[in-house]
């Protein structure tokens, strides 16, 4: 048995596609594991799989026939879908449920049969549900019910079962003995296609996996090669970090996590062995790259402004611009733009009035000849030790305007350490351009 | 063992409507103005093979029971099937145990029917061949309506369903405004309460053939209602054409309903009360349950029936006992069937 995707892409209306050029292939036994951020094609791909939905593009085949010309009783014997669970209109005992799985083979008018019946109370057998056979599916818990699904694939006797967020809201016992029978159902020649929101399960269970980003194959591959710090942190547009374990002198990863912004003082930059001390130090081999992020209001500015200050009594050169807030009446009514080389100061964005031009946002409306001027200030940057950027917001990122020139250094690597500040919310937005960056809190106590 | 003892069981409870059916049927013959006892109705049935065995029995009671109860409770019994089997069939490809046999329309747009011929005083065939033909016309139109949208075709099917029905209602009142109110008014407005009393055996050949027909084309599909029942994406993995299969059902419910609907006249709630008691019966899986409902419906139409013509004087009107007796039936089923329907 063999599933091919070969370049297939998808959309639901032809202005919108949610699939491109995706490609993978399965063989008997395997497992595969997608993963991605909500919304990014995954539910759609295995749709595309299944047989429900046809691929605009490119084609499905299974054991070098297309699956458009597999006729859908055929194809159903041969690939199953395993729903998120939901709970349907009628009360169906579990037994009822599971003997849907059978309606592949039952004739147009036929009901199902003793032999039935036999493959149905072993399929509840295999996952451990033969006492349940009577309970109504609607009142059994979420991990039950994903299991009564996982029997009707059993008991449907295909090849390949391809299964949507298996996991999705169980306690971790279930979490556990789901991904177990699926583990030990791939022994015994199953070929399983998961999608999940869990990088950890694909660290243990997987044969491959794809990442999708917005309909895009980020990576498709063994585990090993696909599940890395940098591509994660891609994906999902958060830092992560890989933990190995070392038993036997060979590293093996083990778990996934998430790696929360670093809270460090700016002024730590004197210690040596620090974490921010370090980040110089490395930068002599190659550019580093800081993300001051937090809410609105969190101290980012101040954050930067104390470690240019440090930086400058360590006669590092400084170069780039700071945009600290003006206040009136302890209000802020305007934002103003600092060169750090010369010192010079000019007035970036007012609040916002009433009508909307290409520089403005819901609060601020920018000064177009201010941002020229602080373009004109980050596009010459020369020698320089540290570059601090204050800062690149949805301006920059979503709408490609404003300090333009801010994106293009940073893109370029025209750097030694530089330090962005970003608003919390985008920061998945930057993580995903710049998956390498280091992530501070930009807090001040 | 326990396997065996259970499924006996709930072959055995889905067998009991239908004798309950073919008991209350025999039954209801016996009652009415002019009592006859059973022997001599069973007597009299089989009369027209063995005249010899009914010598004895008045000339009277023999026309009754062939030419007036016969029929009328025959008819009774087809529309109660009917009506359960479709509205089971419905509720399952509609997903909502809260639908019925007009969720298309189909019993508006037949109380149009009737309505415009009784207003032109037509004969009761004519009468029952408008009433069938508009029914038919309401779910087309519905159906055509939906076909102007794209996505969700049942749920824009439903919406169809509903706005054919209020159109068809609001004309039927335009036609009660406008009838003679001596003559043409009250006969449409008994026609719209559900009567089965003009019953003769000629009304009886469409309804028998769609009702026969149907009901067994609903009884072999009656396990694929289970995987329709889970929505149109879980059927198509498991090998079904949820879309043909749907139109089918639809097709074949209207005919059904049309036919009951244009004897009888508008009879509400059994198509949506039936499937409820059935699944109390029997639990929701349709290879018993459409049985069960089937036999179910017949059973309480014809007991409202007899209620119908022999609790008062005069004739209750059928659409008003199904109300009163429906509604509580309902309620009260509704709370024992608590847990899921």
């Amino acid at each position: 048995m063999q599933l091919e995707a070969n370049h297939i892409s998808y959309g639901y209306s032809p202005k919108e596609t949610v699939l491109h050029d995706v490609s993978l292939s399965l063989k008997t036994g395997e497992t595969l594991y997608i993963l991605g951020r909500n919304g990014s094609g995954k539910t759609t791909l295995l749709s595309c799989l299944a047989g429900l939905l046809e691929p605009d593009m490119g084609e499905i085949v299974l054991d070098r026939k297309p699956l458009g010309e597999i006729r859908p009783v055929e194809r159903s014997q041969l690939i199953g879908l395993i729903p998120q669970s939901h709970i349907p209109a009628f009360a169906y005992s579990v037994e009822e449920m599971v003997m849907m799985g059978r309606a592949p083979y039952l004739s147009w008018l036929g009901s199902p049969t003793k032999e039935d019946q036999i493959i149905v109370a072993e399929a509840l057998e295999q996952v451990g549900l033969s006492d349940f056979r009577e309970r109504p599916y609607t009142q059994i818990s979420g991990g039950e019910r994903q299991l009564v699904l996982i029997a009707r694939g059993l008991a449907q006797k295909c090849q390949i079962l391809l299964m949507d967020e298996p996991t999705a809201h169980l306690d971790l016992s279930n979490q556990h003995r789901i991904l177990e029978i699926v583990q030990q159902l791939s022994q015994q020649g199953l070929s399983f296609i998961i999608s999940t929101h869990a990088p950890n399960d694909a660290l243990s269970y997987a044969d491959k996996v794809l990442l999708l980003t917005g309909g895009w194959v980020t990576k498709y591959g063994p585990p090993k090669e696909t599940l890395t710090e940098a591509l994660l942190s891609s994906v999902y547009g958060i830092r992560t970090e890989v933990i190995y374990q070392n038993d036997s002198g060979k590293p093996i990863p083990r778990a996934v996590v998430p790696r929360r912004p670093e809270v460090i003082s700016p002024e730590s930059l004197d210690k040596p062995g620090s974490l921010l001390s370090d980040v110089f130090i490395r930068s002599k081999e190659q550019p580093q790259l800081i993300i001051v992020t937090g809410l609105s209001g969190a101290g980012k500015t101040t954050w930067c402004s104390r470690l240019i200050k440090t930086a400058r009594s360590q006669d590092l050169v400084v170069r780039g611009i700071l945009s600290p807030g003006i206040y009136k009446g302890g209000k802020k009514i305007g934002i103003a733009v600092e060169d750090l080389d010369t010192g010079d100061k000019r007035k970036l964005a007012n609040l916002r009035e009433k009508g909307e031009t290409d520089l403005t946002t819901p609060r601020w409306s920018f000064n177009l000849q201010a941002i020229k001027w602080a373009n004109h200030i980050l596009g010459t940057i020369q020698e320089s030790d540290l570059v601090v950027i204050d800062e690149l917001g949805p301006l920059e990122f979503i709408r490609n305007k404003g300090l333009t020139e801010g994106l293009a250094l940073i893109d370029e690597k025209r750097f030694r350490v530089a330090s962005v500040v970003v608003r919390s919310s985008l920061l998945p937005t930057v993580l995903q351009r710049w998956p390498n960056a280091l992530v501070v809190s930009g807090r001040v106590d | 063992m326990n396997d065996l003892k259970r499924s006996l069981s709930k072959k055995f409870l889905t067998i009991i409507p239908i004798i309950l059916a073919a008991a209350l049927f025999v039954f209801s013959l016996t009652i009415g103005r002019y009592p006859i006892g059973s022997y001599d109705v069973l007597r009299v049935l089989i009369s027209p093979f063995f005249p010899s065995l009914s010598m004895d029995i008045p000339d009277v009671a023999k026309q009754l029971i062939l030419r007036v109860r016969l029929p009328r409770i025959l008819g009774a019994l087809l529309v109660g099937a009917s009506m359960g089997g479709t509205g089971t069939a419905l509720q399952a490809i509609f997903k909502n145990p809260l639908v019925d046999s007009n969720i298309l329309g189909v019993t508006s747009g037949a109380g149009f029917g009737a309505a415009i011929a009784l207003l032109l005083q037509s004969s009761p065939w004519q009468v029952q061949l408008s009433a069938f033909i508009f029914g038919l016309t309401a779910v087309l139109l519905a159906f055509l309506g939906s076909r102007l949208y794209k996505s969700t075709p049942l749920l824009v099917l439903t919406l169809m369903g509903i706005l054919v029905g209020s159109l068809f209602s609001s004309l039927t009142s335009l036609l009660k405004y406008i009838a003679d109110p001596l003559d043409t008014l009250p006969a449409i407005t008994f026609w719209l309460l559900g009567s089965l009393t003009s019953l003769t055996w000629s009304n009886l050949i469409i309804l028998s053939g769609m009702t026969l027909l149907g009901t067994f084309f609903l009884w072999l599909i009656r396990w694929r209602l289970n995987v329709l029942s889970l929505g149109d994406d879980e059927a198509k993995t498991l090998g079904i054409n949820p879309i043909q299969m749907k139109l089918w059902i639809i097709v074949v419910t209207t005919l059904m309903t049309a036919s009951a609907v244009s004897v009888s006249g508008v009879i509400g709630w059994v198509g949506l009360v039936i499937p409820h008691a059935g699944r109390l019966l029997v639990g929701p899986d349709h290879k018993y349950l459409m049985p069960a409902s089937i036999g179910l419906g017949a059973v309480f139409l014809i007991l409202i029936d007899d209620i119908a013509r022999t609790l008062l004087p005069g004739e209750i009107p059928l659409g008003v006992l199904t109300g009163l007796i429906g509604v509580p039936l309902l309620m009260v089923l509704l709370r024992r069937n608590r847990p899921g329907w």
